[in-house]
């Protein structure tokens, strides 16, 4: 007997499936990663249109049966981010976001402070500019998404002293399996860090989602960011990121 | 549970699209009381497809020749091409009589996500055509979803910065109310576009 359910969610991703319908990753406010089908969407004359694109932010009506996955059986907008799919550099930005909560959040679990982090980086991503030919990746705002996403997790890097002995002062590279900063007597750990990217990383972490773009962050400094971040995923995750790569 | 060539058939049937399990034995039991010749033309046609059929060298599209009859029709305007995803597609757009230009066939779209970049489509050949001259037009008829219209921004930016881009139009089709359809039902981001590109009568 199945049982259905109203929720607010994101679209994270969605493929094929079949002749006319999608398998969306969603992650819901009380649910946290949900998979549902919906059918029929690919038609011209689907009755859930462009609403269940991804990056979009909805409230869904999902129907449990006895599968795994979820049926949508209604969907009304929250906010499009059409905006933001609508350029290509914000979009890869949001796709790094999406690819970072769908390989950091994989369970039925809810999370709300993670929920409410990505809707507010949607948010934040209509609204910055444009920074082609930049790398996405190196982004101010997908650097500080990624970053609370892994403090969220537990993951957080310890950047304030060396993890080794607790010096403050030359801290010089990032150790992933002692998972934070180490000096230059205990390091040089497997990713180098500069000053700069200290300040970045730090910064990044302090400031809200909306001030990420205000942080003065540095090619360098956003480098070392992205190294870090990276080096995170690979140890504790044990995965790489697709999008970080392009 | 029947005999194993039957379940065979059953296995090889459910794994078509749109085709599940029960299908696939309604289908197994139709060949099955089908004569013999109806039945083996069927698996000769799947065999003679597999055999003969091949992408167009120029455009992508499905050919049994080097070229596709598209390709060789010399009544086709060869000054507009008109970009797709899959070959499917190209046969959508012939259905409506409307076309009479070239195809070039890509091979899907651009998902950072399932790791398909611009080295796995047929970019790099709608590039080089399109600098060999005598082109004039583009019409980028990618799905209009998040993969195709990044598969459109990236091919308009790419034709920019191309030798021979500059004289080329690069247009996308246009994105609207479908016909026939009600405006109550239409969803936020359609009814926007089609708002955003209306036409004075």
């Amino acid at each position: 007997m199945g049982r259905t359910s109203k929720t607010e969610a994101v679209v994270l991703r969605s493929f094929r499936l079949g002749e006319a319908d999608r398998v969306l990753h969603v992650y819901t406010a009380d649910r946290g990663r949900v998979g549902a089908v919906a059918k029929g969407i690919r038609r011209t004359k689907s009755r859930f249109g462009a609403r269940l694109e991804p990056l979009s932010h909805v409230e869904l009506m999902l129907h449990h049966g006895s599968g795994e996955l979820q049926t949508v059986t209604g969907a009304s907008l929250i906010c499009s981010h059409h905006e933001a799919r609508e350029d290509p550099y914000r979009l890869a930005v949001g796709l790094v976001g999406a690819e970072a909560m769908l390989r950091l959040y994989t369970e039925q679990e809810s999370n709300e402070r993670a929920f409410t982090a990505l809707t507010r980086f949607l948010d934040r991503l209509d609204a910055i500019p444009s920074r082609a030919p930049a790398r996405p990746a190196l982004d101010p705002l997908a650097l500080s998404f990624q970053l609370k996403l892994l403090w969220l997790s537990g993951y957080l890097p310890h950047l304030d002293t060396c993890v080794e002995c607790g010096a403050v002062e030359g801290l010089v590279g990032y150790l992933p399996s002692a998972g934070g900063a180490v000096c230059h007597a205990c390091g040089p750990g497997r990713v180098s860090l500069s000053a700069e990217g200290l300040r970045g990383i730090r910064v990044l972490l302090s400031t809200p989602l909306a001030d990420a773009h205000d942080g003065g962050l540095t090619d360098l400094g956003g480098r070392d960011a992205l190294a870090v971040v990276t080096a995170s995923y690979e140890y504790s995750g044990g995965f790489r990121l697709r999008t970080l790569s392009a | 549970m029947l005999s194993p060539s039957v379940d065979n058939l059953v296995a090889q049937l459910s794994r078509l699209p749109g085709i599940g399990q029960r299908t696939a034995q309604r289908l197994a039991f139709h060949i099955l009381s089908t004569g013999k010749e109806e039945a083996l033309a069927l698996a000769g046609a799947i065999g003679e497809v597999k055999e003969r059929v091949r992408f167009c060298r120029e455009c992508g599209n499905l050919t049994e020749e080097e070229l596709c009859t598209i390709c060789l029709d010399g009544r086709r305007d060869r000054t507009v091409v008109c970009v797709v995803e899959q070959p499917v597609d190209a046969i959508s757009l012939e259905r409506t009589h409307e076309y009479r230009g070239l195809y070039h066939v890509l091979g899907g779209s651009l998902s950072p996500l399932d790791g398909i970049e611009p080295e796995h489509l047929r970019i790099g050949e709608l590039i080089r055509r399109v600098g060999e001259g005598g082109i004039e037009e583009v019409v980028l008829a990618t799905n209009p979803n998040m993969t195709g219209e990044a598969t459109a921004a990236y091919i308009a930016d790419r034709l920019r910065h191309s030798n021979g881009g500059d004289r080329v139009r690069v247009t996308r089709l246009a994105s609207g109310l479908p016909v026939g359809g009600d405006l109550e039902y239409a969803d936020e981001v359609t009814l926007g576009r089609a708002l955003a590109g209306r036409r004075e009568l």
